[in-house]
């Protein structure tokens, strides 16, 4: 997320390319309720990853994560005939992912996939030195910043998580992120400045 | 400026700084205090270097199969008896059963006390009817025969907590 403040016009455009997106995804999904399959397709190419990733960053286990993904597209599909825009589709689609994400947390079945968290994060440093030739060294460091990176995130009470989840690597506006984890602007506003007071407090010592 | 950092919601303002969310004019404002305040500079300094390090976390890529393996749990949902498809629609709604929580403690109430009231009401043929309206009256609601009620709706309900 760029710390600077954008240009007025920058801003602009950002906007008005936002409510071009939120306006097709809205008209895709009637499509889909109208019977077009082929733009549940469409709208599964757009949201795929992004629902991913922010699953995979809440349960840190990428084999649970695209099957929670596959939960929440599935859930999308079978509620396409009531469909009504009343609501941003990824707003929707985020709660829909998050409720997923928190109930699988309570249920505490992450410690069942650690033995594959470390495997992933073995994969992802082969795919870095495949990509970018780095030293020993830079692949050490890597690995223990992005460990240390993950348990700091891990050990966030799980609605502060998903709050950073969203604002961070998603850039879900506050109304959006209250909606999915079904709580007021100001309460998102509180668990994100709690959560970012801990990480920094936990992460000081890699600046 | 006072400094932000000691007023009601200040550190909060300096992560919308940080993340681009406050209007020109505001941005500017907190610059400007940034510039000569020590305190409110080291947060956004930590702030940033923590996106930084965040930043550096990134996500695999997703399966190649994944479309073809929901396409075909689409698939198997459809030809599902229909019955089936019912009751997974009433055990897994799109739409969390938390938004529905308002709705169902209401009504969850409202049962309770229909039940109390009919159980608790006399035979009118045989105690009067002035007698009727005057039990009625005076029967008090039982707060934690309700609040059990409420207690036991929500065990029953799948996914109710988030």
């Amino acid at each position: 997320m760029n710390p600077a403040q954008p240009s007025p016009k920058a801003g602009v455009k950002r906007d008005m390319e936002a409510v071009a997106s939120l306006e097709r995804d809205a008209e895709l999904m009637l499509q889909v309720r109208d019977g077009d399959t082929a733009s549940f397709g469409l709208l599964l190419e757009r949201h795929r990853s992004p629902v991913v990733h922010f699953l995979y960053r809440m349960v840190q286990n990428q084999a649970v994560s695209e099957e929670l993904a596959q939960e929440v597209f599935l859930r999308v599909y079978r509620s396409r005939a009531t469909y009504e825009p009343t609501a941003k589709f990824t707003t929707w689609l985020f709660r829909i992912a998050t409720h997923l994400a928190l109930n699988w947390i309570r249920d505490g079945r992450k410690e069942k996939g650690q033995e594959s968290l470390d495997e992933n994060l073995i994969e992802g440093v082969e795919r870095q030195v495949a990509d970018r030739q780095p030293t020993i060294e830079q692949n050490l460091l890597y690995q223990v910043r992005l460990r240390e990176v993950r348990e700091a995130i891990e050990m966030l009470p799980a609605k502060q998580r998903a709050a950073v989840m969203m604002h961070k690597y998603e850039e879900l506006e506050y109304s959006q992120i209250a909606k999915a984890l079904n709580c007021s602007e100001s309460a998102v506003k509180s668990l994100l400045f709690r959560a970012y007071e801990s990480l920094r407090a936990r992460l000081a010592h890699m600046a | 400026m006072e400094c932000i950092t000691r007023t009601k919601d200040g550190a909060e303002v300096l992560v919308e700084y940080c993340s681009g969310a406050l209007n020109a004019a505001r941005a500017a404002e907190i610059e400007k205090h940034i510039a000569a305040c020590g305190a409110c500079r080291t947060i956004v300094e930590a702030q940033r270097e923590l996106w930084q390090a965040l930043d550096g976390w990134t996500a695999p890529a997703v399966s190649e199969d994944f479309d073809a393996r929901l396409y075909a749990r689409i698939a198997r949902e459809e030809s599902a008896p229909s019955w089936k498809q019912w009751a997974r629609r009433l055990l897994q709604p799109a739409i969390p059963v938390a938004i529905w929580k308002p709705a169902v403690s209401l009504a969850a109430v409202c049962a309770v006390l229909t039940v109390g009231l009919m159980v608790r009401t006399p035979d009118p043929s045989e105690q009067g009817s002035q007698t009727y309206i005057h039990e009625i009256h005076s029967e008090p609601v039982d707060i934690e025969q309700v609040a059990n009620a409420l207690d036991d709706l929500e065990m029953l309900t799948p996914g109710s907590a988030m």
